[in-house]
């Protein structure tokens, strides 16, 4: 029977041509898009590393370019955070913060280990604290640490996998001049938004002028806190210009950043799939009523019901395998040539979803009218010229 | 071999009720050719269809080989039609998309017992009967009006049917080609014995059967 499928098919192969390619590149669109969703998930199921429940992300500008001046203001600003009993922790950093709009990256290696591109990170030693940080090996460095030309750094654990393998990094030097030692591994760090595949971040000490912090507050205080804290702020010098954000907004708009288009592409994948549904669908059913002879012949040569039901899916089954057979080339070329290094399975994941889905919605589609087809009464079916 | 009781039909729509057959007994013995005759529209087509059960009558019963058909259901109807019954069309209903071999195949598909190569020995056998052996790889709308029919009838043996049931299968066709379609399916029911039924419009060719049946207005008058 399918040699019988593949005879008809080959020989109506013009007209079935559009309704190959209409599979063929809905099965591509939903190839991407299944692709691209795996992999914002399977970063989103990374923990991040960071919590940022009850912490503030706080920009301080003094509005001085005097250095000394800064240092005076960053003393002053400290002992006012203080003596606030609200604010439980607190660490001063450049403002790359996480999930901040400032970040700075590079090329970071050890000599004669490969190199790895990395964001780098200035924050005190009070960091873990604000930001639940934990190690997966060594320990965060103190603000004491640094010995001459060498500053103790914290990296993550994708940079010491990528840097140093299986080897032990504690105690190893990076940089081309041996001066960042490597104290501390954290398991996961993602800076960015959730959305982000974990990578490398280097973490070394904090020590220009203290301007703008993060914060741990008390999780019972109250937007009057926060207005009262700010003008206490502003009452140390009022050319400071101070800038409060919930860091959890700061990150849900990082994720936004990922979401909305996300969800624009889902849409009009939505739009496309439902118009590939209606497109089959009448495609189908002009294909019977064109076809109402044929299925009176083969009635009337002893196909029971549920063979035409069984035939015209089939047909429609075996055109889905060729319009998949050509997406999957293309699909498979993906993994092959490791394009955008993605992990493989993030791909062929991708390819069982678009072809679930899409040997889904031609049986969807092909049910009804094949239905109607197969209850067509074969004495009125051949009576029909 | 096939005997129709009391059979009625009646075509119903919203607003008209068609009497198409009335009361129609008929019995049609093993190896006999019988010609049905008639006027357009006195239902000679639907006496037919009803007898190749692709039609149900709205009364009476039907027996083919001393069995009631009446109450089969779709499965156990399409297995006796496939093994017991041949069709002849007057527009020869050829898949018009398969060659003449897949063509004359077609019966044999819906035989789960008969293989890939069984069927084509047959259907290569059924079109050598009807002496179109070097036509099996053309395709319908190549061969002519005669050279279709005959493909059709190499469909309608190819599964050795006990009954043909021809619906004016000359009606398309010159005198020259209808004698010839005639000739065979003389041949197959002197030879192999086949019972055929055979509506037609042609008196000449009703004559060459061995009884005619005449209806008028959906009865049966001789």
């Amino acid at each position: 029977m399918i040699q019988h499928l593949f005879k008809l098919i080959w020989k109506r192969r013009k007209s079935n041509f559009l309704i190959m390619l209409e599979i063929f590149v809905a099965f591509i669109i939903l190839f991407a898009v299944a692709s691209l969703s795996t992999y914002l998930v399977r970063n989103y199921n990374q923990p991040s590393g960071i919590n940022i429940d009850n912490v503030w992300t706080v920009y301080v500008n003094y509005n001085s370019l005097s250095d000394s001046l800064n240092r005076q203001n960053g003393e002053l600003l400290e002992q006012k955070l203080k003596t606030f009993k609200e604010i439980k922790a607190y660490t001063f950093g450049h403002e790359t913060f996480p999930y901040g709009n400032s970040h700075s990256q590079g090329d970071v290696g050890a000599k004669g280990k490969p190199s790895v591109n990395c964001s780098f990170v200035s924050i005190d030693e009070n960091a873990p604290s604000v930001l639940g940080l934990e190690l997966a090996q060594g320990e965060w460095f103190k603000n004491t640490d640094t010995v001459g030309r060498v500053t103790p750094v914290v990296i993550t654990q994708y940079m010491k996998e990528k840097i140093f393998g299986d080897e032990n990094p504690i105690g190893q030097f990076l940089g081309t001049e041996n001066r960042q030692k490597v104290v501390g591994v954290l398991a996961n760090f993602k800076q960015f938004s959730d959305f982000d595949e974990l990578s490398g971040t280097l973490i070394s000490p904090f020590r220009d002028a203290k301007t703008s912090f993060m914060a741990r507050v008390d999780p019972s205080v109250s937007a009057e806190f926060e207005a009262q804290f700010a003008k206490s702020l502003r009452q140390i010098n009022k050319d400071w210009n101070i800038e409060i954000l919930h860091t959890s907004d700061m990150k849900a708009d990082k994720n936004s950043m990922y979401t909305i288009p996300l969800t624009i592409v889902f849409i009009v994948c939505g739009f496309l799939i439902v118009n590939v549904v209606l497109g089959l669908f009448g495609v189908l059913f002009q294909n019977i009523a064109r076809r109402r002879n044929e299925i009176g012949v083969r009635r009337a040569m002893g196909a029971t019901q549920s063979h035409i039901l069984s035939h015209f899916i089939g047909e429609m089954l075996v055109l889905a395998t060729f319009a998949i057979g050509l997406g999957l080339f293309f699909a498979i070329q993906f993994p092959l040539l490791n394009v955008f290094d993605i992990e493989n399975s993030t791909y062929l994941l991708g390819i069982l979803v678009a072809v679930v889905v899409i040997y889904s919605l031609v049986i969807i589609c092909a049910w009804l009218p094949s239905r109607q087809a197969s209850t067509l009464h074969p004495a009125i079916a051949l009576h029909e010229e | 071999m096939i005997t129709l009781k009391n059979i009625e039909k009646v075509y119903r729509t919203d607003t008209i009720e068609t009497l198409a057959l009335n009361n129609i007994n008929l019995e049609v013995s093993k190896g006999e050719f019988l010609s049905i005759m008639g006027p357009s529209g006195c239902g000679k087509s639907t006496l037919l269809n009803i007898m190749g059960l692709l039609d149900e009558p709205t009364k009476g019963g039907i027996q083919i080989d001393n069995q009631s058909i009446t109450s089969f259901a779709d499965k156990k109807l399409s297995a006796f039609r496939n093994q017991k019954i041949g069709f002849i069309f007057q527009s020869y209903h050829l898949i018009n998309d398969l060659s003449v071999l897949d063509n004359v195949e077609l019966p044999l598909l819906y035989r789960p017992s008969v293989s890939a190569s069984e069927r084509r020995d047959l259907a290569t056998k059924a079109l050598e009967k009807v002496g179109l052996s070097n036509r099996m790889k053309h395709y319908p709308t190549q061969l002519s009006g005669g050279q279709r029919q005959r493909v059709a009838i190499a469909r309608a043996i190819v599964g050795n049917p006990s009954i043909i049931l021809a619906d004016e299968p000359t009606g398309n066709l010159d005198s020259n080609m209808g004698n010839e379609i005639m000739e065979i399916l003389e041949n197959l029911n002197k030879s192999d014995g086949t019972t055929i039924v055979m509506v037609t419009h042609d008196e000449n060719m009703a004559k060459r059967t061995h009884r005619l049946v005449r209806l008028f207005d959906g009865s049966q008058v001789a």
